[in-house]
């Protein structure tokens, strides 16, 4: 009997195994990569790291926009939630949360917030003890990627709009 | 090299205790079916594996919407995002944000449908798209922002030069020219590509991205 329809179907039924775990994984090793990578820099998990604008030497983050200033802290709220607190500028800006599998799950701009700054708690779940009167969100995973995103329209706004996202924080309760 | 490990198995004393002379041994066999085995899983990973990076990879973040040279996907930055759209933006647009925030237009071809060059000139014309704020970046075939003698990397609502009639026309290429100027870098024979971000995107646009007018991207020559 001959056996090589069996190890040709085997071969095509494992190729198409790993390509489907390539796809699914994928996206949770390169966000591994860009925490790792955040925390090596802040030294810590929860920690925010400012680094400059985005130029041809930049190789933390792919396609990043030159025209804004990043700041970022790799989350990690399995143990204790973590407080995110940052002035809101008179310029474009939002804080944004992503998921271990990359998900945008929340986002929130400067014209959604109706006050100068903005304290945010980030938790694994709703019942974590957590700070009164202070907007939870509960995240898909226990470890992912905050970044604050201010826009500088012109450089003569880059020093005062530096200086505030240099306050953008992140800290377990 | 196979032949010659299953001749091995098959001579000397292994070989008086084959039921079965003259077609190997146990552990000729046993080396043989593993050799298959290795084989199979080698193929499959470099097949399987290959396939998904080569997809995922060779599209940049992609999308079924399409707007001249430019294309989006609703779902970018989005839990309902399919596993492809989700390792695309992985790869090429890690952090992306979903689209009520903003919408992430690529574009990778002229309007003629020709791969974007470095060493080709083009001009980028069009008029303010609806949003808060736009900006329009150019990166490498690497997904990062390309290495020039001006550090200039992109052009925003707010700093790109318009003609009388408040629309705009950036040129990209890679001789400095008169107005806006996007260099496209040294390397003639590499690709690029284009990011047009819309930030805080007007309600209409969000709902039918298709129907915004995005600019054009014409070739102008190619002198290198």
């Amino acid at each position: 009997m001959k056996t090589w329809p069996m190890w040709v179907a085997g071969t095509i039924a494992l190729a198409a195994a790993f390509h489907i775990l390539t796809v699914f994984g994928l996206p949770y090793g390169i966000m591994d990569r860009a925490m790792a990578g955040i925390v090596a820099e802040a030294g810590d998990v929860n920690k925010p790291v400012y680094p400059e604008s985005a130029t041809a030497a930049s190789r933390g983050i792919v396609r990043p926009s030159p025209d804004l200033l990043y700041t970022a802290c790799a989350y990690d709220v399995s143990e204790r939630p973590v407080k995110l607190t940052s002035p809101v500028p008179d310029t474009y800006w939002s804080l944004s949360t992503f998921a271990s599998n990359t998900d945008n799950f929340f986002v929130v701009n400067d014209r959604q917030v109706k006050t100068d700054r903005i304290e945010i708690i980030l938790a694994a779940s709703e019942n974590a003890a957590t700070e009164e009167g202070i907007p939870v969100i509960v995240t898909p995973s226990s470890k992912g990627i905050v970044l604050f995103r201010s826009l500088v329209p012109s450089e003569d706004l880059r020093a005062e709009i530096d200086a505030k996202r240099r306050q953008s924080n992140c800290k377990p309760l | 090299m196979v032949q010659v490990l299953i001749r091995a198995g098959v001579s000397g004393p292994v070989r008086r205790s084959n039921p079965e002379p003259g077609r190997g041994s146990n552990g000729g066999k046993s080396l043989k079916l593993a050799l298959k085995l290795v084989a199979v899983v080698v193929v499959a990973l470099i097949v399987g594996a290959g396939s998904a990076l080569l997809f995922v990879r060779g599209s940049g973040l992609g999308g079924t919407i399409s707007v001249g040279p430019w294309q989006t996907s609703l779902v970018i930055g989005s839990a309902e995002a399919d596993p492809y759209t989700r390792a695309r933006v992985a790869v090429a647009g890690l952090l992306a944000l979903n689209r009520s925030e903003t919408i992430y237009f690529t574009a990778a071809h002229d309007d003629a449908g020709d791969a974007l060059r470095s060493g080709c000139v083009y001009k980028v014309a069009g008029t303010d798209p609806p949003a808060r704020w736009w900006s329009m970046t150019l990166y490498g075939a690497d997904h990062y922002l390309v290495a020039n003698s001006e550090n200039r990397y992109s052009y925003g609502g707010a700093t790109v030069a318009r003609e009388a009639d408040e629309s705009f026309i950036i040129t990209v290429g890679p001789q400095e020219t008169e107005g806006n100027w996007i260099p496209a870098g040294s390397q003639t024979d590499d690709t690029f590509s284009l990011t047009l971000r819309l930030y805080n995107p007007e309600p209409a646009a969000v709902s039918n991205p298709s129907g915004i007018a995005l600019p054009h991207i014409v070739k102008e020559a190619c002198p290198s």
